[in-house]
């Protein structure tokens, strides 16, 4: 392809291809402090292609495409070629990683140990692990949490976080400018603005840490706790884990001893600053 | 296989002996329409949002300018009652609403949504648009 | 009339983890993860001493076991064949 960057997140090397160069460049500006893959080698690559050929430079329209492609999937705007290449991303490991056991969850860690928030899109969990990277705790992931089938720890998958709609204020009032991408309108999720992770975040991408709470946050009007069967746990796991069907016997063994070992908390919060508050709160507890 | 203890209702006593043990834990067979076997079924719908911006023609391009009926299947064009074919893909959000909400498509024919909500809910693997279903609805 | 015969024969390849008085089962031969609840596991258990049709396998579960209602086992089977957890003979 005509441009290339290669891209080392966590335990995962990317290729990304693409027929524009804008797009890269966001992208590279995004994801500057992190390193190359090593001996250049990638595990997963993306191609940024249009789509048709007279698409490239005509209503330029962006096709994701890559190792692992998605029948029916639409193609994207050129303004809008960062969100394309981190889809394309998101799209490899939902699809291609055999490595870990994928779960879409956002991940953070404090004192050696790691929260893991999972549930519906759109419930905040994104914003709370931001949040949270920015007040003491370390951000591994906001998207996918990497679970180490032998060692049952989670390993960090620190992409730039997507924020949507109103969760880019509250970031953008919580951090420097320097640290977003540019402000995408009218996607196809709506306004969306990507935040690069800290350098603590960054600094700690090889680092995992083994799971102590589990916890299904959700916007609720009032602030509520409950506890989930472990059953049930196991369960939303399941479903929360694009590639848990296709693990076998190592997938069923590390998810039933996650669930067995790990506490789980279903919360409902009205605003960030409580959940903030309860994720604290919680972690005390736990730690006690 | 591990077996579980059974319900409440007291354990089980080993006679003297050997003998046969002189109560039997109590064990619920369950109603008839409950299910007691669940299987998990791979997902996407959870992640769909972050690695696909899918669209579902409605109808698929093997169709031929064939309409839609009420109940989603398609018919000889013209048919009385039945909805034409939309002239653009429907976007995964306006699916999702459609599905969950009755929320008419922009640019549709309110009282051909429930036509096109049905032809999308009978799509079959292999029929365009049917991943794009799938990583919509939930299981 | 008795039915069917069921043979739950790969008992033996059945990884089981009891959570909250349900059971998770994952089966190697086909890859696939169950969560069962009673009296799928004591159906099971009942199975491994041999295939068995609806009449038999009532037998063995009474004798370990106090319940009534004994029509609901075809339903219960049904459930555990279309999950590919035992078979006909």
């Amino acid at each position: 392809m005509r441009h290339r960057l290669d891209i080392q997140i966590g335990p995962v090397a990317f290729r990304i291809g693409s027929a524009w160069k804008a797009p890269l460049d966001a992208l590279g500006r995004l994801y500057a402090a992190y390193p190359k893959p090593a001996d250049g080698l990638a595990d997963f690559t993306v191609r940024l292609e249009p789509e048709k050929p007279w698409r490239r430079w005509l209503r330029p329209s962006v096709a994701i495409k890559g190792d692992y492609i998605l029948p029916d999937a639409a193609p994207l705007a050129l303004a809008h070629g960062l969100l394309a290449a981190e889809m394309g991303m998101n799209l490899q490991m939902a699809l291609g990683q055999k490595n870990y056991l994928l779960l879409h969850a956002a991940t953070v860690e404090k004192d050696g140990r790691v929260l893991i928030m999972t549930g519906e899109s759109g419930a905040g969990k994104s914003t709370l692990a931001a949040l949270l990277g920015e007040r003491g705790w370390r951000l591994m992931g906001d998207e996918f949490g990497l679970l180490d089938m032998d060692t049952g720890a989670l390993m960090p998958f620190p992409r730039a976080v997507s924020l949507k709609n109103g969760a880019i204020r509250v970031m953008e009032a919580e951090v420097g400018a320097d640290r977003f991408g540019p402000r995408l309108e009218d996607t196809p999720k709506g306004a969306i603005r990507h935040m690069r992770p800290n350098d603590r975040a960054i600094a700690g991408m090889g680092q995992g840490g083994m799971p102590s709470l589990l916890l299904f946050p959700r916007f609720g009007p009032a602030e509520a706790v409950r506890g989930v069967g472990k059953a049930e746990i196991f369960m939303r796991l399941t479903q929360a884990s694009t590639n848990y069907v296709s693990l076998g016997r190592r997938g069923f063994d590390a998810l039933a001893r996650l669930v067995e070992t790990v506490p789980a908390l279903a919360i409902d919060y009205p605003d960030t600053d409580t959940a903030v508050g309860l994720v604290e709160a919680f972690w005390r507890e736990r730690a006690a | 296989m591990s077996g579980t203890d059974g319900q409440a209702g007291g354990g089980q006593e080993a006679g003297d002996k050997g003998f046969a043990p002189s109560r039997r834990t109590l064990l619920v067979l369950g109603a008839a329409a409950a299910s007691t076997v669940v299987t998990v079924r791979p997902a996407l719908a959870q992640t769909a949002g972050s690695v696909m911006n899918c669209e579902i023609p409605v109808p698929g391009p093997q169709a031929g300018g064939q309409y839609i009926a009420a109940d989603g299947s398609l018919v000889a064009p013209g048919t009385a009652g039945a909805a034409p074919p939309l002239a653009r893909p429907l976007r995964g959000e306006e699916v999702k609403s459609l599905l969950r909400n009755g929320v008419t498509p922009a640019g549709t024919d309110p009282t051909s949504a429930q036509a096109y909500a049905n032809y999308i809910r009978r799509l079959q693997a292999g029929m365009s648009g049917f991943t794009c279903y799938a990583s919509l609805t939930p299981r | 009339m008795a039915g069917p015969t069921y043979i739950a024969d790969d008992l033996y390849e059945l990884v089981t983890v009891p959570l909250d008085g349900l059971s998770l089962v994952y089966h190697e031969p086909s890859g696939a993860t169950h969560i069962v609840a009673p009296p799928a596991p004591e159906i099971l258990e009942a199975l491994m001493e041999g295939p068995a049709d609806a009449t038999e396998l009532l037998r063995r579960l009474h004798a370990r076991y106090e319940f009534d209602g004994d029509e609901v086992i075809h339903v219960r089977l049904g459930e555990l064949e279309e999950a590919g957890l035992v078979r006909r003979a």
